[in-house]
């Protein structure tokens, strides 16, 4: 059984130090994390890591990477993440991202899609939805928030470990700079790119979407318009589950993941 | 000493059960305007003009006025049209405004032009200043406060240059870009209007002022805090070589004089809907502050930099959490009857020295008639003592000494 401990480090990209967990062994899997930034080496990536190499990096500004100043929007983020899957020394990779790593991943199989095996999207922001709204999460703030993005907290198995205490003030800081971060990336227009939709047709990549059945944040209607933009793909719903199936339904979420993937080999 | 008076034009009617029930139990941001009557708002607009214009009769050297979105607390959400208003009705007194929010205009060269209208019209009585807004202003335009502060920065210079440089001129800014800088239209002050900054203390703005040499207005900050804050602002000042004065300084306290202590003191407790809005109701801290809006790592360098000076609000929360009795204890709100308010006012100019001395005179739940008499109180005995006062303390404002 190969280790699913992840290795820590620091990779130079643009001049700035970004901080990487890397695991597992296999073709390789970069994974793009939500607007609360890497929340560490979770029971999906090491579910994953017995059969992928795992790249969770975090983003430029977010926890521990440093963000360079001329960094300031979604598509400087875009051809960013395309350095930085350069810096990782990888030719081709799958491609997993969350609400804004979903929306990221999306954003770089338009601009670079030869670099990519295969796609999969998780309730992915980066489309308007044409019947609801994606809620506001800054406008909700943090606790708010919360409610919102689990549909029931008890399934989830990390949920103590995540959330059951007061962050310390190291942490809190680290809170209110991803906030940050994420506010001067998605203020507005808020967490779509107009042009998205016209453009994933380009995307001819097997790719998978999956959706939390129950997503408070970014309506299905969203996973829909995904699959319908995206020639080669597919919508896997999972019921009786909130805006994060990696946290909230992880034995189902990588289950339909790695099948996925396998699907490749 | 310059006198100026101030008022934040509030809107009462609504309860605290409409405030409880609105998006986050916000007065500001979301709380519905389907509370607004239109036709009670005209009423008030011009209850507050002909308080302005009174004030501008019995002696005040400026009429303040600020801008605030999105909330009942202020109705000045278009503070330039009032001041154009009354840059054509009233005679001497400056017009102060404390501020433009800079970082929520797109289009600053289209602000530098209506500022320049309102100085001409006023023939020169322009305070043009210029705030970064609270976060509110930031969420009701929907400008990204992660970028707040770089405009605010940008947007002053631009307009400066606006005003001091023969147009055309290109803008290749971060966060403006203009082909043609060059509106016909350019104020009647040279080299342009006084910039005064407004604020509660901010350490970042303090020093950016200390270093343009504007006056620094301190919004009603405790006593205490505020020397620590204008401690803050004399250092910045010898840094560029130069040794601030009261001209430098300005501070805002809320005075409501009445014809007896046990009046005033019955009447200024409407002081405390102002702001705070009716029932008091908090306001969620990132409305306010939202995530971005403040620059952490320069805050948070100025403040290791300045922590062994700085005091915490010995008010918990501020004058708009404290209840009545310790706000009026600690001069934070100033009522009375002219004798007790010229004492305690005495008492707040000996201790901080400002060389601009904002009275905010009325608020909240404090009526018309109520701020009338307040004002013709403030005409015959406080103003005329206010004035004899600054000039034994050797408290010049900044059009007596420059800043």
């Amino acid at each position: 059984m190969p280790t699913v401990e992840p290795h820590e480090q620091f990779i130079e990209v643009a001049g700035a130090q970004i901080h990487l967990l890397k695991g597992g062994q296999g073709k390789p899997l970069v994974i793009f994390h939500s607007v609360e930034g890497n929340l560490g080496w979770r029971s999906y990536h090491r579910q994953l890591a017995q059969d992928f190499t795992v790249y969770a990096p975090t983003l430029p500004g977010f926890g521990l990477s440093q963000r360079p100043p001329w960094l300031e929007t979604f598509a400087d983020l875009t051809r960013f993440s395309l350095w930085l899957v350069q810096e990782l020394g990888l030719q081709k990779v799958s491609l997993l991202g969350h609400f804004i790593g979903g929306w990221l991943a999306a954003e770089v199989a338009v601009v670079c899609p030869q670099m990519i095996e295969r796609l999969i999207l998780v309730d992915a922001a980066g489309i308007q939805p044409q019947q609801g709204e994606i809620a506001d999460i800054f406008l909700h703030g943090q606790e708010g928030t919360k409610r919102l993005v689990y549909f029931d907290p008890q399934q989830m198995p990390e949920y103590q470990e995540l959330f059951g205490r007061k962050p310390t003030p190291e942490e809190r800081e680290i809170q209110v700079q991803n906030q940050e971060n994420a506010i001067r990336y998605c203020w507005k227009p808020y967490m779509y790119d107009r042009s998205l939709p016209w453009l994933l047709p380009r995307v001819h990549l097997p790719t998978l979407i999956v959706w939390g059945r129950e997503d408070q944040i970014v309506p299905l209607e969203c996973g829909e318009l995904y699959r319908q933009a995206i020639p080669e793909s597919r919508l896997a719903v999972i019921d009786r589950c909130g805006h994060c199936p990696p946290l909230e339904k992880p034995e189902e979420f990588t289950r339909l993941v790695r099948e996925f993937l396998q699907g490749a080999s | 000493m310059f006198l100026m008076r101030f008022t934040e034009r509030a809107y009462v009617a609504y309860s605290e059960e409409d405030v409880k029930n609105s998006f986050r139990s916000a007065v500001r941001l979301t709380f519905s305007n389907s509370h607004f009557n239109p036709d009670l708002g005209a009423d008030l607009y011009h209850e507050y003009l002909d308080e302005y214009e009174y004030s501008d009769e019995i002696g005040f050297d400026g009429l303040m006025l600020n801008e605030h979105h999105n909330t009942p607390t202020c109705m000045g959400a278009a503070m330039n049209l009032e001041a154009a208003i009354l840059a054509r009705t009233t005679k001497q007194a400056k017009i102060i405004l404390l501020g433009n929010p800079l970082p929520i205009f797109d289009n600053p060269v289209r602000l530098a032009e209506e500022l320049a209208e309102i100085d001409m019209i006023s023939r020169g009585r322009l305070v043009s200043g210029f705030v970064r807004g609270t976060g509110i202003e930031s969420w009701a335009t929907n400008t990204n406060p992660a970028h707040n502060r770089e405009r605010f920065a940008e947007a002053h210079d631009l307009i400066i240059k606006t005003w001091t440089t023969p147009g055309p001129f290109r803008w290749e800014g971060k966060h403006y870009q203009f082909r043609v800088v060059n509106p016909f239209e350019r104020p009647l002050q040279k080299p342009h209007p006084p910039v005064w900054i407004p604020g509660v203390g901010s350490p970042e703005t303090i020093v950016w002022c200390a270093h343009h040499h504007y006056p620094y207005i301190y919004l009603e900050t405790d006593p205490q805090v505020t020397l620590d804050l204008m401690a803050i602002y004399a250092k910045a000042a010898r840094e560029v070589g130069y040794e601030p004065g009261p001209q430098n300084f300005g501070y805002l306290v809320r005075i409501h004089v009445q014809d007896t202590d046990e009046k005033a003191y019955k009447v200024g407790e409407g002081f405390l809907v102002g702001n705070a809005g009716v029932g008091r109701v908090p306001l969620p801290g990132d409305f306010m502050t939202p995530p971005g809006y403040n620059s952490r790592e320069a805050t948070k360098k100025l403040l290791e930099q300045y922590r062994h000076a700085l005091r915490p609000d010995p008010l918990y929360g501020g004058v708009d959490a404290a209840g009545w009795e310790k706000v009026v204890e600690s001069n934070r709100v100033i009522v009375g009857s002219p004798d007790t308010v010229i004492k305690k006012v005495r008492q707040v100019l000996s201790a901080l020295r400002p060389g601009i001395l904002g009275v905010w005179t009325n608020d909240g739940t404090i009526s018309h008639k109520d701020t009338m008499r307040c004002l013709q109180l403030m005409e015959k005995e406080v103003l005329p003592a206010l004035k004899e006062m600054g000039k034994e303390f050797n408290l010049p404002g900044p059009f007596e000494q420059a800043p």
